[in-house]
């Protein structure tokens, strides 16, 4: 009898198993990521007869967001490794790695949004024969907005974490996305009104 | 002291490509961490740091690009029902993040139990992965749930007003997307990442990169399946 009650108690531990520090972990960067993701797409649906109007916006976007999270996403990660080495330090920003680390964002940056724009661009002539040379400028507009807002928050938030003595690694991923897409989002709209 | 001093000066002042047996000698000589070595000569004086950075990431960084535009091609050709549904607009980049997030873990965690020699051929016969497997379609369906009940809110607090009928569709949409691509990420992941290993090459620099793509791009496929499906 206390053999099977054993047996029993051992089974439901095996089953609880799975809700252990890993669950949690992955449970909470998740909900911070998706918190992001949901106040963009508020935002996104609020300003949709804007952000929708011009034909093509809906190839961009997915892209547009996705761009951000690669760039930020990888430029934190490179930080990261940089402070946890010794070879970059939190009370010096301006050195030829951190310079050089910012240049390379911003220009991917661009070179990315023009991609996109382009193709964007070519997609919608060759396949619903519309004609939007603007939704180029559009991309580039928005992607220089978005990561001259992005690129500097990700560099210090990453330096100011690491100075509280927390890992980067584990809270930049969903910081990124989330902030990423909330800020691709504005950008786009303020690149709408430009053009 | 002074030697090893000697000995990483040399290594920042030789030219990127050209050091890699240094790297060899110093680590095994002085007891530095390989990691430490590498980025000193990825990112060293000799080496022009914007140029290396676009000169690795431009082509990967083009094609993730190419392959969302060609995913937001299948939501364009359906745009007027896609955006009528405002729920589903909410959700959008919320879904984007969240399945994108479940590549990049499922994918680390499969490489890093290659790697340990954790895994094996029958992954079903391993626990590990089946707790994994487990673990991510709770959170899915958890956050998933979340996400819709919070696009609901949001959209009734717009205005947005409908049936108990269309309700129940978006909710459906939103919750077989994500376990229908949380389901081929998993199993790509597993079958890539044991093809890799076979052939000897490192599965974390291929596999995030592809279940990254196939997250965007399936995504945005299946919402527009099962959208054309259903309205």
């Amino acid at each position: 009898m206390i053999h099977n009650m054993k047996k029993n108690s051992n089974k439901k531990i095996n089953n609880l198993s799975v809700f252990d520090k890993n669950f949690k972990e992955i449970l909470t960067s998740q909900l911070v990521s998706i918190s992001g993701g949901l106040i963009a797409g508020i935002v996104l649906a609020v300003y949709t007869d804007k952000i929708f109007l011009i034909p093509g916006m809906l190839i961009l976007l997915p892209g547009f967001l996705e761009m951000r999270g690669n760039i930020s996403g990888s430029l934190a990660s490179r930080i990261s490794s940089g402070l946890f080495l010794g070879v970059i330090k939190t009370d010096k920003i301006n050195t030829p790695l951190i310079r050089g680390n910012i240049l390379a964002s911003f220009l991917l940056a661009v070179l990315v949004s023009f991609a996109l724009g382009t193709v964007t661009f070519l997609l919608n002539f060759l396949a619903f024969r519309i004609f939007t040379p603007e939704i180029i400028i559009i991309a580039i507009i928005a992607g220089c907005l978005a990561n001259l807002v992005e690129i500097p928050l990700t560099l210090l938030t990453t330096l100011y974490i690491f100075k509280k003595g927390y890992d980067p690694n584990n809270i930049m991923g969903p910081f990124v996305t989330s902030t990423g897409d909330i800020i691709s989002i504005l950008s786009l709209l303020i690149a709408l009104v430009i053009v | 002291m002074k030697k090893v001093t000697e000995h990483l000066e040399k290594l920042k002042g030789t030219p990127r490509k050209k050091h890699h047996s240094l790297i060899d000698e110093i680590h095994t000589e002085h007891r530095i961490s390989k990691k430490t070595l590498f980025y000193i000569k990825e990112y060293g004086p000799k080496s022009n740091v914007p140029r290396t950075i676009i000169r690795e990431s431009v082509l990967i960084l083009l094609l993730a690009s190419a392959v969302s535009s060609l995913g937001g091609f299948a939501l364009e050709r359906i745009k007027v029902t896609f955006i009528s549904l405002m729920p589903l607009v909410v959700l959008l980049p919320a879904l984007n993040d969240m399945i994108g997030d479940y590549g990049v873990i499922v994918s680390s965690r499969v490489s890093t139990m290659l790697h340990q020699g954790k895994m094996r051929k029958n992954w079903w016969l391993d626990k590990e992965l089946r707790k994994l497997f487990l673990q991510i379609l709770i959170i899915a369906l958890i956050t998933t749930v979340l996400s819709v009940l919070v696009a609901f809110f949001a959209s009734k607090f717009s205005g947005y007003s409908t049936s108990i009928y269309t309700t129940l569709k978006i909710f459906f949409i939103a919750i077989l997307d994500v376990l229908i691509i949380v389901n081929i990420l998993f199993f790509t992941s597993l079958k890539a990442g044991w093809y890799l290993y076979k052939k000897e090459e490192d599965p974390n620099n291929f596999l995030i990169p592809i279940t990254t793509s196939i997250a965007d791009f399936g995504n945005m496929v299946l919402l527009w399946v099962l959208v054309r499906l259903l309205f």
